[in-house]
């Protein structure tokens, strides 16, 4: 059992500077983003909760797609647009050697959207309407969005607050809930961090992968709560190493469950479809985290010194 | 023994349900796996709050007109207290349905005041001047400043004529202004009547003879023909014109001739000719039918998904799904021999039951649908984690095979329990207070969750228990890997 056991009682100042380093860097991220991006939010928020219009889709080409230039594309684009600030934003990306075209632009309305396509059809065309992707979100529903995964984030947190304080006694709650609030607030500081690295926006699927991520992690916690609680009323060792054997028995659980819960997750990543791909990177992330935190980090804050 | 063979049938018998539910009634898929348009629709209030009258009021509008729209397996539903979602299964072009569905479609029909005749002239003129002026944006290429300037001039001085100056700078927006200017004009030309769109019974379209625009019929009911023959009395044979204005815009204006002057234009029907294209005739028509929206409506999310992206879809989660199955499976055979082998058959049942949830609630599935259930997969095997390392632990310590098990699912009965609240009160949340998009994957894993409690607590246990009735099934070492590695 050499490779799975893991003195806590020694490294437990580790642990904790581990921990607040991850916090202060998802920190620095959250404020960085806030203050020094164009976008002036805690994170890059994505078209489902600022309005927008979304297509992707592929040109039909007989071997392979001669190449474009996304910016030519652009500029000829702008020439066709009625409406300024629309064809002054226009975002284009080419993927999948020069085959799908993805367009983000702000709100359109069904017609001026249809023009789009028309104009690219015209200029890299011809284009397989079988495979598009067309979203329309208006700045109304966004807004509605953005304050409904608010909503949603908060009571899901405080009902598992409630049923977790309910359940064990305060101690242990606060530290369960602490090393919850360590995992959302690290998973939300990497996607600040890729929000300014690499543009990436969340949208409504990261919220519901947070609020997973609160269940699976408080989940993992509770399990090893439990198996503290039980051995510290049988055993006659002493309370610091009663933990340390209570972690030493869940490890196993704690590894194999979230091993089990990743193989679906990179599975997702590798065959699942682009809607699924960041929602699935979130998640198998928050898994990871909060396996640390609830094997490693919850119990840190019971060991005496 | 006998109580756990009970379930052993009851199980068997579940499962045969399954498979009889699946094959009778097909799996529901949504439209980002069959493609198709999606359109969210928000009622607009401006003072409190959008009532349940309300919106089965326009619910009950919108029905008629979707009907009538001629899409197949069309669908409209209620969302939350101020939306509906219209899916147009198919439909790659949402652009007519948005027409039709998103105008109020408020039909009035009003006479002109007295003495403005050559007011609404010089309107009508200007009315003209800038639908051409529209047309001409529309038509020249974006960047050729010079033509942009042209247009912009002779905007200048139209404005200049009627008085009105746009507070938008951009060209577009001012053009859409100055004509809703002067439709606004137009309109306060003339009086109310009480004849509305609530007088018709029917509504048709037909082209004309001479030229090839469309027109649109009107039928009146009784009351109606007698509003409407009263109302062609009162300017029958005058220079007051009859407008037929459309969500306060008048589409057309007509002349009343004089030889209707003693009974006004009776026969209870009227035509409307504005230019209409068979497109546009058609769309009217629709509207008219569907009766105007006590509340206007705005089209707030489209969504439109290509049928082979769809099926491309389909084909991704599923593989991403059977190969993660398949990985578990391995996994958990290698790790825990013949239990692994048990959890992989009681994970197939889960499969089975929550499929067959789906056809029977019925739970249509989107693609954050089929991510809930695959992550719902990964809650049930963990169950399974946990009560397996349970019975290794006894097994461990000594006890026999059918104590272990015993106690292994007692006493992981407690943490199972807690982690599948936690998720579920999650799910809830997210059902409750999401959107239709998070609903779908709210749904698939709140179901799964509790399935998962069904299938890890009971099904486990009766295979298990029925496999341990084996005697060659009973040695230990089916159960551990190499024990030596244990102290």
């Amino acid at each position: 059992m050499s490779i799975l056991s893991f003195n806590l009682i020694k490294n437990k100042n580790k642990i904790f500077g581990f921990s607040s380093f991850l916090i202060l860097l998802s920190l620095i991220g959250i404020l960085y983003s806030t203050f020094n991006t164009s976008f002036k939010k805690p994170i890059n928020l994505g078209m489902d909760f600022i309005g927008g219009n979304e297509l992707r889709v592929e040109r039909i080409c007989d071997n392979e797609c001669d190449k474009i230039s996304p910016d030519l594309v652009v500029e000829k684009l702008r020439g066709f647009s009625n409406i300024k600030n629309i064809s002054n934003n226009i975002k284009l990306q080419i993927q999948n050697n020069n085959r799908l075209i993805s367009i983000r632009t702000p709100y359109l309305t069904i017609e001026e959207s249809n023009d789009l396509i028309t104009n690219l059809d015209k200029l890299v065309g011809p284009l397989n309407y079988e495979s598009k992707d067309s979203r329309i979100i208006g700045p109304k529903l966004g807004k509605k969005l953005l304050t409904n995964c608010a909503t949603s984030l908060l009571v899901s947190l405080v009902a598992i607050s409630l049923y977790i304080s309910f359940r064990f006694d305060k101690k242990y709650a606060l530290f369960a809930l602490l090393a919850l609030f360590h995992d959302l607030l690290i998973v939300f500081g990497v996607f600040s961090w890729l929000g300014i690295i690499l543009s990436i926006e969340v949208n409504s699927l990261f919220a519901v992968s947070l609020l997973t991520i609160a269940g699976y992690s408080v989940n993992d916690t509770v399990v090893i709560f439990d198996r503290i609680r039980e051995n510290l009323k049988q055993s006659s060792n002493n309370y610091n190493e009663t933990i340390q054997i209570s972690i030493n028995e869940s490890f196993r659980r704690t590894f194999f469950t979230s091993f089990t819960t990743l193989i679906p997750l990179v599975t997702l990543i590798i065959f699942g479809s682009y809607s699924l791909l960041w929602f699935s990177i979130s998640l198998s992330l928050g898994i990871l985290i909060g396996s640390y935190s609830s094997i490693l980090l919850a119990p840190s804050f019971l060991i005496k010194d | 023994m006998k109580r756990r063979q009970g379930w052993l049938f009851f199980i068997i018998f579940l499962l045969t349900f399954s498979i009889y539910l699946l094959i009778n009634f097909p799996l529901q898929l949504g439209l980002d796996l069959k493609g198709g348009s999606q359109l969210t629709l928000q009622l607009i209030k401006d003072d409190g709050k959008v009532t349940n009258e309300e919106l089965e009021a326009v619910n009950a509008v919108l029905d008629k007109r979707v009907n009538n729209l001629g899409v197949a397996e069309s669908n409209l539903q209620t969302l939350g207290g101020d939306q509906l979602i219209l899916e147009l299964p198919g439909e790659q072009n949402p652009l007519s349905a948005s027409r039709i569905l998103g105008k109020t479609a408020l039909l009035e029909f009003r006479t002109q005041k007295e003495n403005t005749s050559s007011q609404l002239k010089n309107l009508q003129l200007q009315r003209f001047q800038i639908n051409d002026l529209i047309d001409l944006f529309n038509s020249v290429d974006k960047q050729n400043e010079d033509k942009l300037l042209l247009i912009n001039n002779n905007l200048s001085a139209l404005q200049n004529d009627i008085n009105y100056s746009s507070s938008n700078q951009d060209l577009y927006d001012k053009l859409i202004d100055t004509k809703k200017y002067i439709s606004n004009e137009i309109t306060a030309l003339f009086n109310k009547t009480d004849l509305t769109g609530k007088d018709l019974i029917n509504a048709g379209r037909r082209q004309e003879q001479t030229n090839n625009n469309w027109e649109v019929l009107l039928s009146f009911n009784n009351e109606g023909g007698e509003k409407f023959a009263q109302i062609t009395k009162s300017i029958a044979g005058t220079d007051q014109l009859l407008s037929i204005v459309l969500d306060g815009e008048s589409i057309s204006e007509a002349s009343v001739g004089s030889q209707f002057i003693n009974t006004g234009i009776t026969g209870g029907s009227a035509t409307i000719s504005g230019n209409f294209s068979a497109e546009n005739a058609r769309e009217l028509e629709v509207q008219l039918k569907g009766g105007s929206l006590p509340l206007p409506i705005e089209i707030v999310e489209t969504n439109t998904i290509g049928p082979s992206l769809g099926s491309k879809n389909i084909m991704k989660s599923l593989y991403a799904g059977i190969f993660g199955l398949i990985f578990v499976g391995v996994f958990m055979i290698f790790n825990y021999r013949i239990l692994g082998f048990v959890s992989v058959i009681s994970l197939i049942f889960y499969g089975f039951f929550n499929l067959a949830l789906y056809s029977l609630i019925p739970v249509t599935l989107t693609l954050p649908g089929i991510a809930g259930l695959i992550l719902s997969i990964g809650m049930a095997v963990d169950a399974n984690v946990l009560i397996f390392e349970r019975i290794r632990e006894e097994l461990i310590d000594g006890n026999t095979l059918i104590k272990s098990i015993d106690s292994g699912f007692k006493r992981a009965n407690s943490s199972i329990v807690d982690g599948h609240i936690t998720t579920f009160l999650s799910c809830f949340v997210l059902f409750i207070l999401g959107t239709n998009f998070v609903k779908g994957f709210a749904a698939t894993l709140g179901i799964g969750v509790v399935i998962s409690l069904f299938t890890s607590l009971n099904c486990s246990k009766t295979i298990l228990r029925f496999l341990t009735g084996y005697q060659s099934l009973r040695q230990k070492n089916l159960y551990l890997k190499n024990n030596t590695n244990y102290i």
